[in-house]
């Protein structure tokens, strides 16, 4: 089984404040990865450090390394936009762009540059299929995605990141704004897209980690306190925190 | 993959391009306060320098002389910057508590429909432009200025006058003023209203003594605002204002002379001293403006502390 | 004793609540008083004719059509002011000029009238073209012929009123020719020249205004250049635009040479407004920059799009409204502005503006016949009244832009 990310003593400093504190993880290939945790723990800190959505935040510093595929992607050489194509993510809010859906799912190729129609359309069809939203929009796909439903417009903004043909999908908390039904296609999808992507993702539901992921890490206080496969950290879990922090202790 | 190195290394160029470009623009947006000042200010003082082609004046007589003829060479703007004060302090005067209070009668006081109603008022009022104040000011204002001046068995000159042009910077700063103070009032933190309340006062109590209060520093911040704006008020004014050559002009029924009147009389002029001493009134202009908002803002800072 | 301090309470909040009801009273009186003003003294003189004419009047001599030059037409349909010819079927009336003096205007013209059939009797290119009187011109003088050959004279050059020339033209028998002037008084140069002023100023001012708004917005960090690039826009708001002008007779004059002009000009006035207009436009695309989420930026980001092309495929676009606002606020500017435009434009109502020549706006145009010797208050008003109905228009759409752009991402 091999590793996608290597992470090696991630610090991350927000000014002062250190967000992130000594994490070291690998994260593996073609597997649901979940980080759980109290808010403000650091998880949402650290999926971002994974496609450098943090260089846009002000005075946010990152010490440490991350190897991509066996690719340092804080180095300087590195280029964040081809970092981005290869690392997709999805946002808590659904946050589809105003304009239609094709439009939508066309646009990070587009940026790269394509603009033959055919290759475009088949895009937008092997996307939606993908993101299982493809029977619901099929008719419509040049009306605007804002008419969408909150959980469409998820699947949607999921399908517009696999339109990239990444190799990682990132999800932050993608449900949390999401209604039990819409909610339970996302999981039913992710669970379908780990055959060819690697997964990782925020949540604030333990039920939802349990449910979805093979490997589980639990967050305090920007440190990793436990990371393994997600059965053990919740059936077995060897700190006393991840244990007190799953029973409902505190969170 | 959809990757393709080339359009990569392209759309990369692109963006550091474009990045190029806004911080250009950006610069050349905030560079022209600088070329306006220094350019305003090498034309200005020339006038004063030795070697000035039609005749240095004398930059002590330009600042605290008494009297403006062109015809006898007197370039005195003493007096000038003395009526500006005057008119456009007086104007303030007049202007800051009916606005204040109309800001408070617009976000407290009025039921719901006349607040909006008001509200529209206000705004109406800050989109005449000023050439129309000053078609209304020399049509209406002039009239009242000699109507009250014959009940004091005063003559005017047409009704031109420093009350004239007091009347019209007061209903031109009204609006500004009144649109700060509204976001100000609005601003109050309701809890304050609250203990007030809870302490027992009336809301109208609680309104002048609570909220107006809370808000003054937003109320000052339109003050100045309305300052700035009366001083440097020109077309409406100059219809006005008369044509007063010496002075400070201290009777409300007689005619005055401001900085910005000054500018723009006269203007047939397109070279020689008349055209480049306009230049050296604006640079006063300014200095008026810019150096009553750093003294105000700082009043406002001791005040705010209080 | 309580009772007592009760009531004193009470009598001095009423007092209170009265004074604001007082105040803002006064600010309606104010509005109130502006409108009325205005639209009484201008009210009668809008109609169209005033959008097509001409400010300065014309020379007209011209010749009665030969059919039409014996054409007797005894109408009696008309019910125009002033003294009617049933004879000739035109109708004049004792007015006076915009400058004070006496004219003979024509209030009336049968289309069957000889003076609705005249041909062009000035040397030029239009020599022998039909011309045709119309209402509002006034009468300097008629040639005509009695029944016995006598030739006569009539109209304003003999100092004639309305009724005597009405009266000496019932005598005659033929018209010949007629000298009259075009009524004047439009404002047609002022608006092309205003419409002029508003293309060069935008096109000039919405490139920089909104390219520096995305800097201040989008790139700049909280370094000190940034800060005092900021710091120059937002000074650039509190400049009096009376020396905006000067800026423009002395740094945008040369630019203006450049590509020809010899004097101040349209270009000229249309370049200082754009630099009036930078903060005007510069703040409402910060504005509309800042209601865009942070999370469509950041999906297109994630999606591996460069910054640019977020911000030109997702974030601009998102903007149109806050920059149409902009927009929509700088004609208002432009259309009411004068103090700076009296500097770099001059002051000549010219009734052919091109965009190298000296021209008025309307509100300039305001200024120009107000400052003179006799102003003109009814024209004022008329113009006033045409300024506040586009401010005015301008003002309400905006309103509804701010109301719909208030739910676009909620």
């Amino acid at each position: 089984m091999k590793a996608y990310f290597k992470v090696r003593d991630l610090d991350l400093y927000y000014g002062e404040k250190q967000a992130l504190n000594k994490v070291n993880m690998d994260i593996y290939r073609n597997k649901v990865t979940a980080f759980i945790g109290p808010s403000g723990c650091g998880k949402s800190t650290f999926i971002r450090c994974l496609n450098r959505m943090n260089d846009l935040i002000e005075g946010c510093r990152v010490e440490g390394e991350i190897m991509a595929n066996g690719e340092d992607i804080y180095s300087s050489k590195t280029d964040v936009v081809n970092l981005r194509t290869r690392v997709g993510m999805v946002f808590q809010k659904p946050n589809p762009f105003p304009m239609s859906i094709y439009d939508n799912i066309a646009y990070g190729p587009r940026c790269q540059g394509l603009k033959d129609k055919k290759k475009l359309n088949e895009i937008v069809e092997r996307s939606l299929k993908q993101a299982a939203l493809w029977d619901e929009v099929h008719d419509r796909l040049h009306e605007s995605a804002m008419a969408l439903s909150g959980g469409q417009q998820q699947r949607l903004c999921i399908a517009r990141a696999i339109a990239m043909e990444p190799e990682v999908i990132l999800m932050d908390e993608p449900t949390s704004a999401l209604d039990p039904i819409a909610t339970s296609k996302i999981e039913e999808l992710v669970d379908e897209l780990k055959k060819d992507y690697t997964i990782v993702i925020v949540t604030h539901s333990m039920q939802q980690a349990s449910r979805i992921s093979d490997y589980t890490a639990f967050f305090l206080l920007g440190e990793v306190i436990e990371y393994d496969l997600t059965s053990t950290v919740f059936k077995n879990p060897s700190d006393k925190r991840t244990e007190d922090y799953i029973t409902g202790r505190f969170g | 993959m959809l990757i393709n190195a080339e359009k990569v290394k392209r759309n990369k160029a692109i963006d550091k391009a474009a990045r190029m470009f806004f911080l250009a623009m950006a610069l050349l947006s905030s560079s022209f306060i600088v070329i306006l000042v220094l350019f305003i200010f090498m034309k200005g003082i020339s006038p004063f320098l030795p070697n000035y082609q039609y005749g240095t004046v004398n930059l002590i007589d330009f600042l605290f002389g008494m009297t403006y003829r062109q015809d006898q060479k007197l370039y005195g703007v003493g007096f000038i910057v003395i009526n500006t004060l005057i008119s456009s302090f007086a104007a303030l005067l007049i202007s800051l508590p009916i606005s204040v209070l109309t800001a408070l009668f617009i976000v407290k006081i009025a039921p719901k429909q006349l607040s909006g109603l008001m509200q529209a008022v206000v705004e109406l009022l800050a989109s005449i432009p000023s050439i129309v104040y000053g078609v209304f000011a020399a049509g209406v204002l002039t009239d009242f200025v000699k109507w009250l001046a014959s009940l004091f068995n005063v003559t005017t000159a047409g009704g031109s006058s420093l009350l004239a042009v007091i009347l019209l910077l007061a209903i031109m700063i009204f609006p500004t003023i009144t649109s700060m103070a509204i976001t100000a009032i609005g601003a109050v933190d309701r809890d304050l209203e609250h203990a007030s309340l809870a302490l027992g006062a009336t809301e109208t109590q609680t309104n002048f003594k609570v909220v107006l209060i809370s808000a003054k520093s937003g109320i000052f911040a339109g003050a100045i605002l309305g300052l700035g704006r009366a001083f440097g008020e020109a077309t409406a004014v100059s219809m006005v204002a008369g044509n007063k050559l010496y002075g400070p002009t201290f009777s409300l029924f007689d005619i005055t002379k401001t900085l910005t009147s000054t500018m723009l009389a006269g203007l047939k002029e397109t070279t020689g001293l008349d055209y480049d001493i306009r230049f050296s009134v604006g640079i006063v202009l300014l200095v008026v403006i810019f150096g009553s908002n750093w003294l105000l803002n700082l009043v406002k800072q001791k005040v705010g502390n209080m | 004793m309580r009772e007592k301090m009760k009531a004193k309470m009470q009598a001095k909040d009423t007092f209170n609540n009265a004074l604001t009801y007082i105040s803002a009273g006064l600010g309606v009186l104010i509005l109130g008083s502006i409108l009325v003003f205005v639209l009484s003294k201008g009210l009668k003189g809008l109609n169209f004719d005033l959008i097509k004419s001409n400010y300065w009047s014309e020379n007209y001599l011209a010749t009665v059509e030969e059919s039409y030059q014996t054409n007797e037409l005894n109408d009696e349909h008309s019910s125009a002011q002033g003294y009617y010819s049933t004879k000739w079927g035109i109708a004049i009336d004792d007015t006076l000029s915009a400058k004070g003096e006496k004219q003979l205007e024509v209030t009336y013209v049968s289309p069957n009238s000889p003076f609705a059939h005249l041909l062009n009797a000035t040397a030029g290119e239009n020599f022998e073209k039909p011309l045709k009187m119309h209402t509002g011109y006034t009468i300097e003088k008629i040639d005509y012929m009695t029944a016995d050959g006598t030739i006569g004279l009539a109209g304003k050059i003999l100092a004639q009123d309305a009724k005597t020339t009405i009266e000496t033209l019932d005598k005659a028998s033929t018209i010949t020719s007629v000298y009259f002037k075009s009524a004047g008084g439009g404002i047609r140069g002022s608006l092309i020249a205003t419409f002029y002023l508003i293309v060069i100023s935008l096109t000039i001012s919405l490139p920089i205004g909104i390219a520096s708004a995305i800097y201040l917005k989008e790139y700049a960090g909280p370094t000190k250049i940034n800060s005092l690039i900021r710091q120059g826009i937002e000074t650039l708001t509190g400049v009096p635009s009376i020396v905006y002008g000067l800026m423009g007779i002395t740094v945008l004059f040369p630019v203006t040479q450049l590509v020809g002009a010899t004097t101040t000009s349209i270009l000229l006035g249309g370049l200082t407004m754009a630099v009036i207009l930078l903060p005007t436009i510069i703040r409402s695309t910060e504005e509309a920059l800042l209601v865009v989420p942070k999370s469509l930026r950041d999906a297109s980001l994630s999606l591996g799009a460069t910054q640019s092309q977020t911000i030109f495929k997702v974030v601009l676009p998102c903007c149109i409204n806050g920059i149409l606002t902009g927009v929509l606020l700088g004609i208002g500017r432009v259309i009411g502005e004068s103090a700076a435009l009296i500097y770099t434009m001059g002051t000549f109502i010219n009734d052919n503006p091109t965009i190298l020549s000296q021209g008025t706006s309307l509100a300039l145009m305001i200024w120009s016949f107000m400052s003179g010797e006799n102003p003109n208050f009814e024209l004022a008003s008329t113009i006033s009244i045409i300024i506040l109905a586009i401010v005015l228009v301008l003002n309400i759409i905006v309103k509804l832009i701010g109301k719909r752009f208030a739910k676009q991402f909620v």
